[in-house]
């Protein structure tokens, strides 16, 4: 996408400016996004993004810029810009780019390249419309989407890396709202890969319309939820959006090195109850959060956070490698050439025990049964974590009682992980998006249903 | 190419394939700052540009973006929007205003010339991090940050629009991580302005420190119903995350709860609520919309009854109205609908009547994008603040949640204030807001 010799005379430009380490990311990404509305599509929209990020390191300090222009001039002069202020005496250029091959281990088929295959992804949509209706005459309305992308990345940089990657990403997603005339609810279904609109063959538009319906329909039907200290079992595949906040944010190097996550010299010591396990893995076959490299041409790797309650490993990227001191593990990424590199997860998940979702159940008292979560947020610094409840339920005597509405469960990490007692075998992995610095990149959580014995509901009764 | 020759190749490609259509065109120059130990971070400079074209055809509309601006981007960025345009439903509410008229913004209010070096920005950047580093009890400054950003934005359309927008913002925000012992917390301010010369380190270290410090001992108060005050800062966030409720575009796809109540009454007969675009002081200031329209100030909550939903050409259109000026739409999204500057207005009760008694002040609530839901108005959320007592703290809180209903909320207004406050990145202005019995779990 970048002319070799433009691209090794910007390097040459910035090692001249006595940066110790020069980079350039190049994206084209192309998009095809469709949106239905009940049974009509209510808009398709596409489009080319294309540009380039800039990085000089002095120490470990980052300067960073961006264009949407590839002129080899234009590129220095941002470099000249951004190293006003750093000029040291130039460095001497004494590489050769050497094009490394990558291997591709999530090949797709159906690429917006080939094809943007619009009328299939719109008879999929139509058709988990028609489910969901199907499902229940309470459906006042679905709004389903499509989204497909194809990244193309090269990257140069003063090691004499030159490398590159194309993912393909595709998602879909269906929300049923349900009305009784009095009060409306929602539900929601969604599925995605690393990989093209092969996906078709791996869901289900029937799957998709019943469930998106069956949760808005427990919703509408729910109760306020009761509040206080409890226990809670939280549902598989997306539940593990509690150990992507309560944990994986505070693994990150980009709060590690500065000293902004309450685990950062925890390296080695006890941080979990030792039924948690965790691991952080960017090599899974066409999982939503996998890459082949990472956004500094690094090829990612499965990192054992987590083994027996014991901290095992942080997420580290190139800049916190030099801060830590910790090897690199494939990690930096960014949301596009806009942001520089961050360390980020991948598919973050704790691994599965042996426990089932009936000894959970019955070992409770009173508290909450979580089946599907939604997002959450956490403050590195003090590990403050919140997420909210998309389906729950009321937990009384070992039984399951009756569905709760607008339920957030809050604590701290280091609180929660000493609190889950108890992991089953029934694992998933979900998809989602994960906004931080680096902008917003997908990932997958995951993990089986699991107890926690003790954490702070919020709720309306 | 200038940009009106890249526009007029666009708008000239659109007509000649028998449809109308209308580009926008968003350009930003920016410079971002962080300081780290009192070494500079991070310094990030950009220069961007996005085109976004919606094209109509035969009563179908289709969009398409594009980064890349040389003349072939610019065909194929027409020939992606019609080939979309093929696959969608008519929409005979849809539609590219009659509008021929030319607008610009003023520069000298919105976007004023300012001798401010480089140099100057890094110096405010790392004076801010480090004298907030220096602080007693404060770890460090893991979250801090200077920026000068510009935007412009011209819009084109086949009708014979013209109209540019160019503001400027500069901000500066910290967030300081204090240790006591095992206790920690962190909190953080930040300020907005034209001017980068109208940013106060001082102010903004001396609020940091004091707000994290004072929150440092919270701990939770007892599951209960109390009355609870936002803070300028969360409850500009909390009305924000239920703006669905005025939103004509919702209402026609049949997902605000708000549609059959047009003229009745929502809210508490004191609460009064419009949208300000004019207003010079706030950030969310825009003299035309997505459209081009001309906008102007909108009631849309009158002594508590609702008067109006915002509209753009195409929901008003299915209702039968006219626009209020309140189209949106991105480089890269479909036509959609937008408040651009809230303002509630000030009540009748004094600063000492707002605060007297026992209430929660909540100072910062989490999971605001998770943990509501703007069809139902049910939200719930983590907490922080203080306990108060005739306008004294009793306690710092951390660790509760408040849950509850928002549009059940509009009804359980106990005092409005008589004063208001801009939020710091000045996107809304309102009085403080005392709930009565609110849920909350400690």
């Amino acid at each position: 996408m970048l002319n070799h010799q433009t691209a090794q005379s910007v390097i040459d430009h910035g090692i001249s400016l006595g940066a110790d380490f020069a980079e350039l990311f190049v994206e084209r990404s192309q998009t095809n996004t469709i949106s239905t509305l009940s049974n009509q599509v209510q808009s398709v929209e596409s489009g080319i993004d294309f540009g380039i990020g800039l990085r000089l390191v002095y120490g470990t300090k980052v300067l960073y810029g961006y264009t949407n222009k590839p002129e080899g001039d234009e590129l220095k002069r941002i470099l000249s810009e951004l190293a006003a202020k750093d000029l040291r005496d130039p460095g001497v250029s004494a590489f050769n780019f050497d094009y490394r091959q990558i291997t591709d281990l999530h090949p797709a088929v159906r690429t917006l390249t080939n094809d943007s295959e619009v009328e299939s992804k719109v008879a999929y949509l139509l058709a988990a419309d028609v489910a969901a209706r199907a499902a229940s005459n309470m459906i006042s309305q679905t709004r389903g989407s499509c989204r497909q992308k194809e990244q193309h990345v090269e990257l140069f940089n003063s090691e004499g890396l030159h490398t590159g990657d194309t993912r393909n990403y595709i998602r879909t997603s269906l929300t049923s709202i349900a009305s009784d005339g009095s009060e409306q609810a929602t539900g929601s279904w969604n599925d995605g890969g690393l990989m093209g609109w092969e996906l078709e063959h791996d869901i289900s538009a029937e799957k998709t319309g019943t469930e998106a319906t069956r949760q808005a329909l427990v919703n509408l039907g729910a109760k306020p939820c009761p509040s206080g200290r409890m226990p809670v079992v939280i549902g598989n595949g997306f539940g593990g959006v509690i150990f992507h906040e309560a944990c994986g944010h505070l693994l990150e190097t980009t709060s590690v090195a500065k000293k902004a996550s309450v685990f950062h010299d925890q390296m080695g010591q006890m941080i979990a109850n030792t039924a948690v396990s965790a691991v952080d893995d960017g090599t899974m076959t066409k999982q939503w959060g996998s890459i082949n490299i990472d956004d500094e041409g690094l090829d990612t790797q499965r990192t054992q956070l987590i083994k027996d309650g014991k901290l095992t490993s942080f997420l580290v990227d190139k800049i916190g490698a030099e801060q830590t001191g910790f090897e690199r593990t494939g990690s930096g990424r960014r949301e596009s050439y806009k942001y520089a590199p961050a360390s980020r997860m991948r598919n973050t998940f704790i691994e599965p025990g042996d426990a089932n979702l009936d000894e959970m159940i019955s070992s409770i008292d009173k508290g909450i049964y979580a089946s599907h979560m939604g997002g959450g947020s956490v403050q590195p610094g003090t590990g403050e974590f919140n997420f909210a409840v998309t389906e729950g339920y009321f937990v009384e005597d070992g039984k399951v009682k009756y569905p709760v509405k607008a339920a957030t469960l809050i604590s701290t990490g280091p609180a929660v992980l000493k609190e889950i007692s108890m992991v089953g075998n029934d694992f998933s992995l979900a998809c989602g998006m994960c906004g931080s610095v680096s902008g917003a990149v997908p990932t997958s959580v995951g993990q089986a249903t699991l107890k926690v014995d003790d954490i702070l509901v919020g709720g309306n009764a | 190419m200038t940009i009106s020759d890249q526009a007029n190749q666009v708008i000239d490609l659109v007509k000649a394939a028998g449809a109308s259509g209308d580009l926008i065109i968003d350009q930003g120059e920016s410079v971002s700052l962080k300081a780290r130990d009192g070494e500079l971070e991070e310094y990030k400079v950009s220069s961007s540009q996005i085109f976004g074209l919606r094209v109509i055809k035969d009563g179908k509309v289709g969009t398409a973006h594009s980064e890349a601006a040389d003349s072939d981007a610019l065909s194929s960025l027409v020939e992606q929007a019609l080939t979309n345009a093929s696959f969608t439903a008519i929409e005979v509410h849809e539609n590219i205003l009659a509008n021929e008229a030319s607008l610009k913004t003023d520069d000298s209010v919105l976007c004023p010339v300012e001798n401010v070096s480089i140099d100057e920005k890094v110096n405010f950047a790392l004076q801010m991090e480090s004298d907030l580093a220096a602080r007693d009890r404060v770890k460090n400054v893991p979250y801090n940050g200077v920026q000068d950003n510009t935007n412009q934005r011209h819009i084109f359309s086949s009708a014979g629009l013209s109209a540019y927008s160019k503001s400027r913002m500069c901000a500066a925000y910290a967030y300081a991580l204090v240790e006591q012992g095992d206790k920690n917390a962190m909190e953080g301010i930040g300020q907005a302005s034209r001017l980068f010369a109208d940013l106060n380190a001082n102010d903004i270290v001396d609020r940091a420190y004091t707000q994290t410090i004072d929150i440092l001992d919270g701990s939770p108060v007892p599951s209960g119903h109390y009355d609870v005050i936002f803070d300028e800062e969360v409850q500009a966030s909390l009305f924000g995350v239920f703006t669905l409720m005025f939103s004509g575009k919702s209402a026609k796809d049949g997902v605000n709860p708000m549609r059959e109540k047009l003229g009745e009454s929502i809210a508490d007969t004191r609460l009064n609520i419009t949208d300000k675009p004019l207003s010079v002081d706030g950030f969310g200031y825009q003299l035309f919309d997505a459209e081009g329209t001309a906008t102007q100030s909108t009631p849309l909550i009158v002594d508590g009854t609702l008067n109006t939903l915002i509209h753009n050409s195409a929901t008003a259109s299915f209702f039968d109205m006219k626009t209020t000026g309140h189209a949106a739409r991105g480089p890269k999204s479909t036509l959609g609908v937008g408040l651009h500057q809230l303002e509630i207005a000030a009540g009748s009760s004094s600063q000492a009547d707002l605060f007297s008694g026992k209430y929660l002040m909540l100072t910062d609530l989490t999971g605001m994008h998770s943990g509501a839901n703007a069809i139902s108005g049910d939200f719930s959320f983590g907490a922080s603040g203080f306990l108060c007592e005739d306008g004294q703290r009793l306690q710092p809180v951390r660790g509760i949640t408040v849950a509850g209903n928002f549009y059940d909320m509009l009804n359980k207004i106990a005092l409005i204030g008589d004063k208001q406050f801009w939020n710091w990145e000045k996107s809304a202005l309102m009085p403080h807001i005392r709930f009565a019995d609110m849920a909350v779990s400690g």
